[in-house]
């Protein structure tokens, strides 16, 4: 799978790909506007990842002439602004996603993934893990055909972690994605440890493998 | 005092003498003079044969038979000798007369003093208050002056040079200490944008490093602990950007919110939370309408009911009521060891919560301030309070 980077932030682009590529994720970067034009216009890519503030110009340009040449290709935008007129204009011309520096690598994979998902199967589409299987439109996980019950942030965290598969994930990470804007009460309870043990009762309970592992110090990583 | 009188009276008494010169010709002399004694009112001239009798003043006490009553006389007695024979020649002059005018014209100065004065303040006070009308409109409008709110100072032009110089220089002190504001303000929003993206590439890299196979404890350790320190400084400059923003006016946006469908949706998402700690929302909300900006609002009270979940102990109650234009967070717990006026300051934090940004209150405080709501905080029976009135002046922000 082509992912187009966009971004002027060298050292940022090389943790992207970095971080990208250890999936089966193909990364190319156009550090401006232009050579972003360029690679759009000759070849697909299945997310594009976009910066605004480009040396050249705002990105935005990009995404407009992205739309007019009728691709499909899917869009994050990715801004240090934080601008709600950004995020609307973004959205307004066809952005699929929008997020706002600085964010944790996990949490730009799980929105790549999604993504892509959408754009691959057109929305109907279960995502599967060993004997796991999740319907991302149902909202629903089996686990050798078994229903699991799940509260959403449960649902939540175990499609987060599948989407980072074999990759360490910080609880910061994840308390920033189940909170969205307000991850500042999390660590007064150990929230995370306390969903991540029901999570895993309900799997195991379920007859589903204990694929959760904890990493000393660092958070957990979801792998077989 | 008597000079007056007294002169008078010795002229009065020297015409008769030299008068009486001029008829020392007529034979029967001595009955006329008895005569005119008789007829005289004010003079009395009577044949004594007491020499030793001198010329001299005196006061004497009348009665006056028309008022009944004893009036003062001066009177002038001298010896006189006509045709060889001795008299005593009196004149008098009523003394009331003469007090009565002194009377009457030192009431007739007396008013036309005060009439004057009077005059003279009334002149005087609009005098001045024409003169110092520009200093006071340029005095006025410094006091309604607030630096993140008015624009310049407006002063009045007077022809005055003193005045005109004053002006200049208060107009030009508060666009300067404006100006040395807003870039202040600009200053914070554009050192927090710019912080954004060195902690992206900061965070990316740490997010890279986990990843690592061959990482020892220590290592692992020490990468956690950066993580740590490093989604502080995220959350910490995000705040700050959240806070520069409101101060710069970037929340122009307003629509009318129901404060009620806003707090039970944030609560909802709080439960998941809260429950982790054993911790109850005991809520009673009914509609409350104001005309804000939906973001403001939702960051107003999903920070309220963080910090009360915050600092519940664990198993505590949190009680959210709702309900004529007044909202109140109460949660039980130990009574702040802060100042409670420090509460909403910037970085004033309870304790050394390591979690806590110190920032989370003063942003409620900001948007309060910024719409004019009145927030108050209060300690009662074992509950932090915090009562928020929603009433607004004018439905827009004062920007």
């Amino acid at each position: 799978m082509k992912i187009l980077i966009i971004e002027d932030e060298k050292e940022l682009v090389k943790s992207m790909t970095q971080f990208l590529r250890q999936e089966s994720y193909v990364c190319e970067v156009a550090e401006t506007a232009t050579e972003a034009g360029e690679k759009i216009l000759m070849y697909d890519y299945d997310c594009i990842l976009l910066d605004l503030s480009l040396p050249d110009g705002n990105g935005l340009k990009v995404l407009e002439s992205l739309k007019a040449s009728k691709k499909t290709d899917g869009v994050i935008i990715i801004t240090a602004k934080n601008s709600l007129e950004d995020r609307v204009a973004g959205l307004n011309l066809g952005a699929d996603d929008y997020l706002s520096k600085p964010f944790y690598m996990p949490e730009l994979m799980a929105r790549v993934s999604a993504v892509i998902r959408r754009k691959r199967f057109d929305g109907n589409n279960t995502l599967t893990f060993h004997e796991i299987t999740i319907d991302l439109m149902g909202k629903i996980v089996t686990i050798n055909g078994k229903s699991l019950e799940l509260t959403r942030k449960e649902y939540d965290l175990l499609l987060f972690l599948v989407s980072n598969k074999n990759r360490v994930v910080s609880k910061n990470a994840i308390a920033e994605h189940l909170s969205g804007d307000d991850a500042e009460l999390l660590d007064k309870f150990d929230f995370i440890y306390s969903h991540m043990k029901n999570l895993k009762k309900k799997i195991s309970e379920a007859g589903g493998m204990d694929y959760i592992k904890t990493v000393y110090g660092l958070g957990y990583k979801f792998t077989s | 005092m008597y000079e007056e009188v007294d002169e008078s009276l010795a002229v009065q008494s020297e015409n008769f003498f030299k008068h009486i010169k001029t008829f020392e010709y007529l034979d029967d002399l001595e009955m006329d003079i008895g005569i005119w004694d008789q007829l005289s009112n004010d003079i009395t001239i009577t044949p004594t044969s007491d020499h030793a009798i001198e010329r001299h003043y005196s006061n004497v006490s009348l009665f006056d038979s028309v008022e009944h009553e004893l009036k003062p006389y001066r009177i002038l007695s001298t010896p006189v000798e006509i045709k060889g024979k001795h008299y005593l020649f009196a004149v008098r002059m009523s003394l009331v007369d003469n007090d009565d005018l002194v009377m009457v014209l030192a009431s007739v100065q007396v008013v036309i003093v005060v009439l004057l004065a009077v005059a003279m303040l009334f002149v005087n006070k609009r005098l001045s208050e024409r003169l110092w009308r520009p200093f006071y409109h340029t005095l006025n409008q410094l006091k309604a002056y607030e630096l993140d709110k008015s624009e310049s100072i407006q002063p009045a032009n007077t022809a005055i040079v003193e005045f005109n110089d004053l002006n200049k220089t208060v107009a030009h002190l508060t666009d300067r200490n404006r100006k040395v504001f807003l870039q202040q303000k600009e200053f914070i929003e554009n050192a927090s944008h710019e912080l954004q993206t060195p902690l992206a590439i900061f965070q990316s890299k740490l997010d890279v490093l986990m990843q690592n196979t061959t990482l020892n404890e220590d290592a692992a350790a020490t990468i956690g602990e950066l993580e740590e320190a490093t989604h502080r400084m995220m959350r910490l400059n995000r705040n700050l950007l959240l806070l520069s923003k409101i101060d710069n006016d970037q929340f122009t946006e307003s629509s009318n919110v129901d404060l009620s469908v806003v707090a039970s949706r944030i609560l909802d998402n709080l439960r998941s939370f809260a429950e982790v700690g054993g911790i109850t929302f005991n809520t009673s909300l009914f509609p409350v309408v104001v005309n804000a900006n939906s973001t403001l609002i939702e960051i107003l009270l999903s920070n309220l009911f963080q910090n009360a979940v915050r600092y519940s102990g664990n198993n505590g109650v949190v009680e959210v009521l709702l309900a004529n234009d007044v909202l109140t967070v109460s949660n039980m717990g130990q009574p702040l060891k802060m100042i409670s006026e420090t509460l909403f300051n910037r970085f004033s934090k309870e304790g050394v919560s390591e979690s806590s940004t110190g920032l989370g209150l003063a942003i409620v405080k900001r948007i309060c301030d910024f719409y004019g709501y009145n927030i108050r905080y209060s300690y009662v029976n074992g509950k932090h309070v915090f009562d928020v009135a929603f009433r607004q002046v004018e439905a827009s922000p004062v920007a």
